[in-house]
């Protein structure tokens, strides 16, 4: 019997056309949490790390936590998991809206898809009812087309995530789009989903999870809620300007990625702002199925050629799309996030990838012919047709749909590339941040804020604001954060509250009330230290996997190690990961190469 | 001497009334502080607000230089650990200034 967890998971072979209900074994569901510990677990024990992603032998995996679906405010997240086309590495991605909730009322966990279905399909996940669906008619049809005509024929309750043309090409950076506007953006997850012809996933039932103590969990989740009101009336940042709030910031640290990288200080962050975004183009705010925060933003332009409608941009998707390419024109930078949403692309990847071939293009290093047609920084028009030509992979957008390094590296300058382990860096220029340098080049998915995210400390002040410039105690402090990622992904609950459940004021993480909230609704008896733990140990699964698969070097691109910074801030840094990375791997309990130890493999029951 | 107060986000409620953008420039005492300086506009100066000098992390009593921009912003982002108050459904449909 299982509270919090159905305990259930459906093994959808698209081969064969074969479903199957399985049961999980309660000392692996304790051991590995759910979300994504469940499935790296899963993904480590069937799939031979050097497999081609885009092979019928790679799986797709979909994965709820305990907490999704529970009365825990923005406990409302799924995980997709795979081997990365992108990285050639691990891809763990999240995504919030509505999907997650339904999902998990379908009363399984976590879905895993295998093998490659003959002909496009999609899987209609009516509670036990299942069907594997011919989908000949939705292929080539966009994220908004696909998700309405699927409403249509199952159940206008129903909830979709699918793939949209990008996924079908097999873009690098395809995303998975649940909801319309919601993303599993990274690592290229929707290019996976296209390799199985699998064209989406709808999701419709009514099983709520047992709660092991629900008085207890009601009582605790109105207490989070009134805290989150509270911080509401004060005047909470995310709720007033979404995360589009954060360009100001960043410029203001000297961090905003501009131009490719070549600088962190944007002239015209105020016309791209969140402050600009909501005097402009914003209808109304939009929360993620029972979020108290409701960071997510509805907006419309409503004339001109950039007339639209859709949500976004956030802030990472302002700083790729944005000052990344340059572009100053908050309209256009929108409605090139319109289009990411509705071909499946995720907007960093897609935006830092246009801007590596603006600077090429700028440097000579690709023919004008090659393009197509100018490609200059600034130039909003030429973004949103490169966006539109990755997806398709028309033209020139073939070579786009690789991704940055790819690119670069074919022109012959992969100096150009912003990356780690071949995936586009987010909006923190580590040469301001250098915790997340060694973040970025330690991540198991590549390149990523959302893998223990140093930025609320380096950057935003949670719990308290501590010195990005200094390489100097980062290595812990990257470490702890990346255990207390795993443990927030692997429970369900959005990262937006949970960061604040993971800190103690004496800044060490300890996740009380993530353990307790765990505890009210699974039964089992965590303790904060446990599911730490539990944390950790997800990580370094993921590290064996990643490694196994050939991924070995924890790097940066030489931009980051060797260019400073021209101005601002952090003028004259670049990031300091050679005296960061052996404290890390100490920390870690991993060999001078970075290779867990037989000990510490041991110490985490993974040996 | 002159200095920049840059005020970002919500905490561009607490900027005179009428400011243009989100900077004002000041004339202040010699010696004057980065604290000495947020004081009059009422920002708080403590764990829930990130404070900056020329955007560097630095002490609240770090003397000022002609010239020198403080910038500040609340590090409340959603979702804190103490207070009062329920959010009701009509708070999350409507913008809130």
């Amino acid at each position: 019997m299982y509270y919090g967890w159905h305990g259930r998971i459906l093994r959808v072979d698209l081969r064969r056309r074969q479903v199957q209900a399985e049961t999980i074994d309660p000392q692996r569901a304790k051991d590995y949490l759910g979300g994504r510990g469940w499935a790296i677990r899963y993904l480590y024990d069937e799939v031979d790390p050097l497999v081609d992603p885009l092979s019928p032998q790679n799986k797709l995996i979909f994965a709820t936590g305990p907490l999704t679906a529970t009365p825990a405010p923005t406990g409302n997240r799924y995980m997709v998991i795979t081997k990365s086309p992108l990285t050639g590495a691990l891809a763990h991605s999240n995504s919030g809206g509505d999907f997650p909730t339904w999902m998990k009322r379908t009363g399984f966990d976590m879905f895993i898809f295998e093998g490659r279905a003959s002909e496009p399909v999609y899987v209609w996940i009516n509670e036990d009812r299942v069907e594997i669906r011919p989908a000949a008619h939705l292929w080539g049809k966009d994220v908004h087309e696909t998700t309405d005509l699927l409403l249509a024929e199952t159940d206008p309750e129903a909830k979709v995530a699918c793939i949209g043309p990008a996924g079908e090409r097999l873009a690098l950076m395809a995303a998975i789009m649940n909801d319309k506007h919601r993303a599993a953006a990274r690592s290229g997850v929707g290019a996976v989903m296209g390799s199985k012809n699998l064209k989406a996933v709808v999701v419709m039932g009514r099983k709520d999870p047992r709660m092991f103590d629900e008085a207890g969990m009601r009582e605790l989740s109105v207490t989070i809620s009134k805290e989150v009101g509270a911080d509401v009336k004060k005047g909470s940042n995310l709720r007033i300007y979404g995360t589009a709030y954060v360009p100001q910031v960043t410029n203001t640290l000297g961090i905003l990625p501009t131009y490719n990288w070549q600088t962190g200080v944007f002239e015209h962050v105020s016309q791209i702002d969140g402050v600009a975004l909501r005097e402009k183009y914003l209808v109304r705010h939009k929360p993620c199925y029972r979020c108290p925060i409701a960071c997510g933003r509805v907006t419309r332009i409503p004339d001109g050629k950039y007339a639209g409608e859709g949500e976004g941009p956030e802030y990472e998707t302002i700083a790729s799309l944005g000052s990344a390419c340059g572009v100053s024109d908050l309209a256009a930078l929108t409605k090139a996030n319109y289009l990411c949403n509705e071909l499946g692309l995720d907007t960093i990847s897609a935006g830092m990838t246009v801007a590596a071939a603006m600077e090429m293009y700028e440097k000579g290093y690709i023919p004008e012919e090659h393009i197509g047609q100018p490609l200059r920084f600034g130039d909003g028009d030429a973004l949103i047709e490169m966006i539109r030509k990755m997806a398709y992979r028309e033209g020139f957008g073939n070579e786009l749909a690789e991704g940055s390094y790819r690119l670069a590296e074919k022109y012959g300058h992969p100096e150009i590339a912003v990356t780690a382990r071949k995936q586009e860096f987010p909006g923190y220029d580590p040469r301001g941040s250098q915790g997340m340098g060694l973040l970025y080049a330690t991540s198991n998915k590549g390149a990523s804020h959302m893998e223990g995210d140093v930025a609320y400390e380096e950057v935003f002040g949670v719990p308290v604001k501590i010195d990005p410039l200094t390489s100097e105690d980062k290595a812990e402090l990257v470490k702890r954060f990346q255990d207390a990622f795993a443990l927030i992904d692997a429970s369900g609950l959005c990262v937006f509250l949970a960061v604040r459940y993971v800190f103690t004021k004496e800044r060490m993480i300890l996740p009380t009330r993530l353990a307790q909230l765990m505890k009210l609704t699974t039964g089992v008896d965590y303790t904060p230290e446990e599911v730490l733990k539990a944390g950790e140990r997800i990580y370094n699964l993921e590290r064996l996997f990643v490694l196994k698969a050939g991924s070995t070097e924890d790097t940066l691109p030489p931009r980051m190690l060797y260019e400073p910074l021209p101005e601002g801030p952090a003028k004259g840094k670049v990031v300091e990961l050679d005296k960061m990375l052996p404290a890390y791997y100490q920390y870690r309990g991993w060999d001078a190469k970075g290779w867990p130890t037989l000990q510490k493999l041991q110490e985490l029951g993974l040996a | 001497m002159r200095v920049r107060v840059k005020l970002i986000a919500t905490y561009r409620q607490h900027l005179p009334p009428g400011t243009r953008g989100d900077t004002v420039e000041l004339e202040v005492a010699a010696g004057s502080t980065v604290a000495d300086v947020l004081q009059p506009f009422g920002i708080p100066l403590d764990d829930s607000s990130v404070i900056v000098l020329n955007g560097r992390t630095v002490p609240l009593d770090t003397p000022l230089q002609e010239g020198d921009t403080v910038a500040a912003f609340s590090a409340i982002a959603g979702g804190g650990e103490a207070g009062k108050g329920m959010p009701d459904s009509s708070v999350l449909e409507s913008p809130i200034l």
